[in-house]
């Protein structure tokens, strides 16, 4: 039986993905971290509903509130998984037979980065009936659902390919687990002051972090009612770390992407 | 055209050299035995041949294919790792179905493949379980049919008997013996194992501190140190090796 010399190594990413993607949802931590995850988002939804009969909480901004659980805790997930991806295959040994196959080190990144990013896509459509159920009457699921999942998207490919950059670069899986999420506090801390972006530093701080102004301009769009195009400016810095990740990622990836990390290792 | 062919192969991690000025030629359907004390070079000879490390100097060919060309060399080889580690939760059909799709097969070809090499290996019937119920020795020999997915012309089996019993090491080696001589692929066998050399390869390399100490069949090995067995001939050529 001869080999299919009509799909091209460049296709083969496609077959990583696929596999990574099955690996993480069948049998997988998948499952268990989106049911985790909605456990978290069905306590926040149940204490944004009952604060909204109470009148603390605006309809709206019960949504934005879920939006931004959502998208905060399902990058944290998506994190985590690209983290693990190629420090962890090497930890568990299964690496070299991936390396030693035709697909290129860019397809193997390419492969594991689309396989992450299901886990923030499966966390939206979990968030989903949750923003229905308290979006009702003011029409505003819809508009919240389509900015989670662009907002959110750019986001999560972003610090996927974070993660998956750290992983190659670790040799150990704790080290890069500890480094992403060490990462991602420092990139979530800054949101938890309401005051910061009303002070010049703070609203330089908001702009540069990518997590912050995603959270800020999806507020921006749903509670302060802006079109989706006045604060957009406040999505550069989430567009800037997807688009240099991923370039990283294919420029350095066939450097990077090894049997062991570390100088001299190649 | 040898199958395979090093020219001073030598891989150098600062100024410790791993292997020096490697030279060899494998023709189609031989078993080179690679032999070695531990920190000899035989694992990192076989990963610079497998395009996983980069030489320091030196270059190869596999199957004609310069070593500047290492996604060609990986379509046209097949490797069991020292040490490979296996996907638990797959069985063992799936975890040969997706090998075979990362060499370009398609969905229906991978599974004909899959279920064939595991009958071959003597897997057939434990096709459909989890990796993680399998012995050690079932392990090498699914390794060993995941080497032989894209039918290569060139077979690198790190030290694929390690941990084996008896029994299992001759399932091994008569796997061995028929992906040359039935397939007709050169196989390079990494073993600490004297016996295992004698017993199938056709001609073997040894190496000692990253250098190569003798080359040839098992005969002109021995006549060439004066020792009366291999195992005379190799402690006379490694002696003083940091083991």
């Amino acid at each position: 039986m001869k080999l299919d010399d009509t799909r091209t190594p460049g296709s083969r990413w496609l077959v990583v993905a696929e596999q990574e993607s099955r690996d993480l949802w069948i049998g997988g931590r998948g499952p268990l971290l989106v049911f985790a995850y909605s456990l978290l988002l069905s306590a926040m939804t149940y204490l944004a509903a009952t604060n909204r009969a109470m009148n603390f909480l605006e309809q709206r901004e019960a949504v934005n509130l879920t939006v931004q659980v959502a998208l905060s805790v399902g990058v944290l997930l998506t994190l985590v998984v690209s983290a693990d991806a190629i420090s962890g295959e090497r930890e568990r040994g299964t690496f070299e037979a991936l390396l030693l196959t035709p697909v290129s080190r860019r397809g193997i990144v390419g492969g594991k980065l689309v396989a992450a990013t299901t886990l923030w896509l499966a966390c939206l459509v979990v968030a989903i009936p949750y923003l229905w159920v308290l979006g009702r009457g003011v029409a505003a699921t819809g508009q919240a659902a389509v900015l989670a999942l662009c907002v959110g998207t750019l986001v999560a490919l972003g610090l996927a390919g974070l993660g998956l950059l750290i992983s190659a670069l670790t040799n150990s899986n704790k080290t890069s687990l500890v480094v992403s999420l060490l990462l991602l506090l420092v990139l979530f801390a800054p949101t938890q002051i309401p005051a910061l972006p009303r002070t010049g530093f703070g609203e330089l701080l908001v702009r540069i972090n990518p997590i912050g102004s995603a959270l800020h301009y999806v507020s921006q769009v749903l509670v302060g009612r802006r079109t989706w195009t006045h604060d957009l400016s406040y999505l550069v810095a989430p567009a800037v770390l997807a688009v240099l990740v991923c370039a990283l990622l294919i420029v350095i990836g066939p450097r990077i992407v090894k049997l062991t990390a570390g100088v001299g290792s190649e | 055209m040898p199958t395979l062919e090093a020219v001073g192969l030598s891989r150098r991690y600062g100024p410790r050299s791993a292997v020096e000025g490697l030279s060899f030629v494998a023709e189609q359907g031989d078993i080179v035995g690679l032999l070695g004390p531990n920190g000899a070079g035989k694992t990192t000879t076989i990963r610079l041949l497998t395009t996983i490390l980069r030489p320091s100097a030196g270059s190869f060919t596999v199957a004609g294919i310069p070593d500047r060309e290492p996604a060609r060399i990986r379509a046209r080889i097949g490797v069991l790792p020292e040490s490979a580690g296996y996907p638990a939760r797959q069985s063992g059909t799936a975890y040969l179905r997706y090998a075979a799709r990362l060499f370009g097969r398609s969905r229906s070809e991978s599974a004909m493949a899959a279920q064939r090499l595991l009958k071959e290996v003597g897997l057939g019937d434990r096709a459909g379980a989890l990796i993680s119920t399998y012995s050690r020795g079932m392990k090498q020999r699914l390794g060993i049919a995941r080497a032989l997915i894209n039918d290569p012309t060139v077979v690198f089996l790190d030290e694929p008997t390690l941990g084996l019993d008896p029994a299992g090491q001759r399932e091994i080696l008569n796997t061995v013996a028929l992906i040359a001589g039935e397939r007709g692929a050169t196989v390079v066998l990494s073993t600490h194992t004297l016996a295992e050399v004698e017993q199938v390869c056709s001609s073997l390399l040894i190496l000692d501190r990253g250098r190569l100490r003798a080359a040839g069949t098992v005969s002109e090995v021995k006549a060439a140190v004066g020792a009366e067995s291999l195992n005379d001939a190799f402690l006379s050529l490694t002696e003083g090796s940091d083991r």
